[in-house]
């Protein structure tokens, strides 16, 4: 052996031996290599992706919708402006002497519902057939039936009679209207057997 | 012997054969890293850049060793494979040094200075630096034949080349190294 080789061997050695003889660290496995190859592969987790994917684009097209036609994203300032638009039916009908204000407040209901649908289902076709129109429908329509409904109770809750002396009548639901021109004979109504 | 051994510090070539072990057994795979994550780190610390560098590479050999683990065959050397292993890792690593250094930097920043830090004098090394100079496979069989003891037959074993390879690639790492050492 050299003299280059056995300084060569000693030099090794002296350094490699204390780098060596520190602690051996735990081995970084890799475990949830495993679980999430099966989760991001094979068919089934691709048809898993789509539909997370379909879903979410759906529920972001509903909130855009929803941010455009009224403004903003709380369905609280949508609920405020179903409320005003109900007094504006209410103060329309006074003045032009027609009765009930269903087919005002319902017109503008239809007209939210029919937008967030609208919208849903652009969104819906533009990422994907079946989960975009599906969510896009569902959504839709549920939230122009559920508008209409709920503002229907709350004007039964904050319906002020009018005062007496009002030249149009009160909405429908009083038993007997009263007619104030005279014109017409009172309304009886029996119950049925 | 056996308890030098079950600490992994460096043995002669071919300790390491007397144990047995059972391909995809994840037991087996964990006894096999504590019997020669040190010798295999050993070998990377001449080869890389510097002894951190060396225990990345050292961890990605087992992790690639893990993935072939089902396949290895009980009758070849598993230390000449995992040697292998390593030095693949590391001439990959020497490809990519550039990209690393930036995050060396910040590493180097973050570390105390403190005293005689084995890996410190690793780095200082006039012969280490100066194997870290040559092609990664002439390092490679300079610190297979001159630190872990093994043959120029195991060596070439280990490297998947014959052994007249293995006899000139020490040739010229010696010749080399004589030119930078100056003796």
């Amino acid at each position: 052996m050299s003299d280059l080789e056995r300084e060569l061997e000693s030099e090794l050695h002296r350094v490699l031996d204390a780098v060596a003889a520190r602690p051996i660290p735990t081995r970084r496995s890799a475990p949830g290599r495993v679980s999430l190859r099966a989760l991001l592969g094979g068919a089934g987790a691709a048809l898993t992706i789509k539909v997370l994917t379909g879903v979410a684009v759906a529920a972001a097209a509903v909130t855009v919708a929803g941010a455009a036609t009224t403004g903003s994203l709380n369905p609280a300032v949508w609920g405020q402006q179903v409320s005003d638009h109900v007094q504006e039916c209410k103060d329309r009908i006074a003045n032009s002497g027609q009765h009930g204000i269903g087919d005002c407040v319902s017109s503008f209901a239809s007209q939210h519902g029919a937008a967030v649908s609208s919208a849903a289902r652009q969104h819906g076709n533009g990422n994907g057939n079946g989960n975009g129109n599906g969510n896009a429908n569902g959504n839709g329509s549920s939230n122009g039936n559920g508008n209409a409904n709920g503002h229907s109770k709350d004007k039964t809750k904050d319906h002020t009679p009018p005062a007496k002396t009002s030249s149009t009548s009160p909405p429908t639901f009083d038993p007997e209207p009263i007619d104030p021109v005279g014109t017409h004979p009172p309304v009886a109504i029996s119950p049925k057997p | 012997m056996q308890s030098r051994e079950k600490e992994g510090t460096p043995t002669a070539a071919g300790q390491a054969e007397t144990e047995r072990y059972q391909p995809g057994s994840d037991a087996d795979f964990e006894r096999l890293y504590r019997t020669t994550y040190r010798r295999i780190l050993g070998t990377l610390v001449t080869l890389v850049r510097d002894v951190a560098t060396a225990e990345d590479c050292a961890q990605e050999t087992y992790e690639r060793a893990y993935k072939g683990w089902a396949k290895w065959r009980p009758d070849a050397p598993v230390e000449a494979w995992l040697h292998r292993i390593a030095i693949n890792v590391a001439i990959s690593d020497r490809r990519y040094q550039r990209l690393r250094e930036a995050g060396e930097v910040i590493r180097r920043l973050g570390r105390p200075a403190s005293g005689p830090d084995p890996a410190v004098v690793a780095e200082r090394s006039v012969v280490v630096q100066a194997m870290k100079k040559l092609p990664p496979k002439q390092a490679a069989a300079l610190v297979l034949r001159h630190y872990h003891g093994y043959t120029n037959r195991e060596i070439a074993a280990a490297l998947g080349v014959p052994e007249q390879t293995v006899a000139s690639r020490l040739a010229a790492a010696r010749k080399h190294l004589q030119a930078v050492l100056g003796k």
